[in-house]
């Protein structure tokens, strides 16, 4: 049996109809130029509100997906090994999205961050004090070091991966553990401090120890919840044919694992604040539990935890691709309401999704597929050397 | 998850886990029904090959469910109904329960689940082992098949053969299990 199944996959797997997914990306990139367009004409802190949203979103897919792949580097999986060209595709939004992230820096900064203000300073003692930190300069320097980092590393992991599938044997396979670790602990930083320029600094008075962990733990959790949907869409289409149960339910484990972790963080966040009741803090919260900020408050943690802890406890479902993809698919739109209820409320304070919120999307997700499946459509879409790859194929149980 | 073997068994007793694993797919194609298996630990192909489930997942499920409805309700009477306090200006039905039941769904859950698995196994501490073959703890993987009063000396011999084919380094007659 087992040696049957090495046999039957060839280099055959090389991602066709890349066409209709560049024309797609296309569409859905100019519906992004027309709401941009819209936005800024309308309300320029809206747009840039959404662009920022957008920016981290898609950025820390991608980063939780390089977390995912190096998470399977360092700890020699036998199991993912023919899946790992998926998280090393979608890494490949890196530089798109770090224009974008720098554009967005260096155009948007006085939009969306009160802290940026000279004047707003000036008058507040609290931003005088974070001012060593709190700064432009720095926080472009910043950007650019994170971004640099993360394009090095990831591309040379790429790198690695790629020259493994013509050379062979254990060389790039040892390379590409050692750069995962320095990746995820470059990742630990770097990614911490994004976490606090991007989005806890626009609630410029607020902050929260817990959260740059809050959002690594949300980056894994939808970083995978975007592998098993990419790895489940190949598959009805015909790739990763040896994809069986065991499969299925070792990539579940990692939507139910991080769900609960995502939970316990929110819940730690929230929990701690709540107890302590002090109005600084509380305030964030406040905000947030009223109007209509209140459906989505629970939304968010209804989507992100509950739904997904609760639907993926029965081992039969958890096996079961059309429930995982539509456990993916919901924490994914969940992750959306996640990051727009942490940066909406202390930028505009309006609570409005419509045409400029949606357009915006599409169109950094127009750029995101391209950007992934150019990167997929580039190599076999099983790795053709890697020392698992036989086990990862043969994997039966678990 | 198994009871006492008491009738004439043959026990093959391998040494290597994927053998054993082959072994047991060869003699259930043959078509001899496999009574039972010891292992030093849980294989995973075994539980697949022998088709055994378990419904203890579902006990453990109902056990953690219970000991989060039950820690609410002990919280609920203690801190509302029966001594009410106010702490802090937090009202008395309060998110404080929720780190507790967390816990103590945790703790119930386990206690319950270890409780239910020794009575189910009929297992106490300084109970004597129920072993095929005494290296079942060790690293020999043993197989039980149970012959029937009526098999004649042929299909005994048929059967030790195919065991021996299958790469057992032991084959043995046994009694009664129970009693290694």
């Amino acid at each position: 049996m087992k040696s049957e199944m090495k046999n039957d996959i060839e280099v055959s797997d090389q991602l066709v109809n890349c066409d209709n997914m560049k024309r797609l990306s296309l569409v859905l990139s100019v519906i992004g130029v027309i709401a941009t367009v819209l936005g800024f004409k309308e309300n320029a802190q809206r747009a840039w509100g959404n662009i920022l949203v957008c920016n981290y979103y898609f950025l820390s897919l991608a980063i939780g997906a390089s977390f995912f792949a190096a998470i399977q580097n360092i700890t020699q999986s036998g199991w993912s090994a023919m899946f790992k060209r998926v998280p090393e595709a979608i890494t490949a939004y890196l530089p798109y999205g770090s224009v974008l992230v720098l554009l967005m820096g260096a155009f948007g900064v006085h939009s969306l961050y009160h802290w940026s203000h000279e004047a707003a300073v000036q008058s507040d003692i609290l931003l005088q004090h974070k001012a060593p930190y709190l700064n432009v300069t720095f926080f472009l320097i910043r950007l650019v070091v994170s971004l640099g980092l993360w394009f090095f590393l990831t591309s040379l992991l790429r790198k690695f991966s790629l020259r493994e599938d013509v050379e062979g044997g254990l060389k790039n396979f040892i390379k590409g553990e050692f750069y995962s670790k320095v990746l995820i602990f470059i990742l630990a930083l770097t990614f911490s401090l994004f976490t606090f320029d991007l989005i806890m600094s626009i609630d410029s008075h607020w902050f929260s120890t817990i959260f740059a962990i809050k959002n690594f733990v949300s980056a894994f959790l939808h970083g995978s919840a975007l592998i098993l949907l990419m790895i489940f869409a190949l598959n009805k289409r015909g790739y990763f044919p040896v994809l069986n149960a065991a499969h299925r339910h070792d990539l579940s484990k990692y939507l139910f694992m991080l769900a609960m972790i995502w939970g316990y963080m929110w819940f730690s966040q929230f929990f701690l604040m709540w107890y302590s009741n002090i109005p600084e803090e509380t305030v964030y919260y406040a905000q947030r539990l009223r109007g209509e900020w209140k459906t989505i408050f629970f939304a968010d943690l209804f989507l992100n935890w509950t739904f997904p802890f609760l639907f993926l406890l029965h081992n039969r479902v958890a096996r079961n691709t059309n429930a995982l993809i539509f456990t993916s698919a919901l924490l994914l739109f969940g992750f959306w309401l996640d990051i727009y209820l942490q940066v909406f409320p202390g930028l505009t304070g309006n609570c409005i999704i419509g045409f400029v919120e949606v357009g915006i999307f599409s169109g950094f997700l127009g750029i995101f597929i391209f950007s992934v499946a150019s990167a997929l459509g580039k190599t076999s879409i099983i790795p053709k050397n890697h020392p698992y790859l036989g086990e990862s194929m043969a994997h039966e149980v678990h | 998850m198994f009871n006492k073997v008491e009738n004439n068994n043959l026990v093959g007793t391998y040494d290597n886990e994927d053998v054993f694993v082959d072994a047991i797919r060869s003699i259930k194609q043959n078509g001899i029904a496999i009574k039972n298996v010891f292992t030093p630990y849980p294989i995973h192909e075994v539980f697949h090959e022998l088709e055994i489930s378990t419904r203890f997942s579902y006990l453990a499920f109902i056990y953690g469910v219970s000991g989060t409805v039950g820690t609410f309700g002990f919280l609920y009477w203690t801190s509302v109904i029966n001594f009410p306090i106010r702490i802090g200006g937090k009202p008395h039905l309060s998110l404080s329960f929720i780190v507790i039941m967390f816990v103590m769904t945790i703790l119930v859950g386990i206690i319950l689940s270890v409780v239910s698995f020794f009575v189910r196994q009929q297992l106490f501490p300084g109970k004597e082992p129920v072993l095929a073959h005494s290296g079942n703890t060790d690293d020999k993987f043993s197989l039980v098949i149970e012959v029937k009063d009526s098999a004649s000396i042929d299909e005994v011999n048929e059967i030790t053969s195919k065991l021996r084919k299958s790469g057992a380094i032991e084959v043995v007659a046994k009694k009664n299990i129970g009693k290694n």
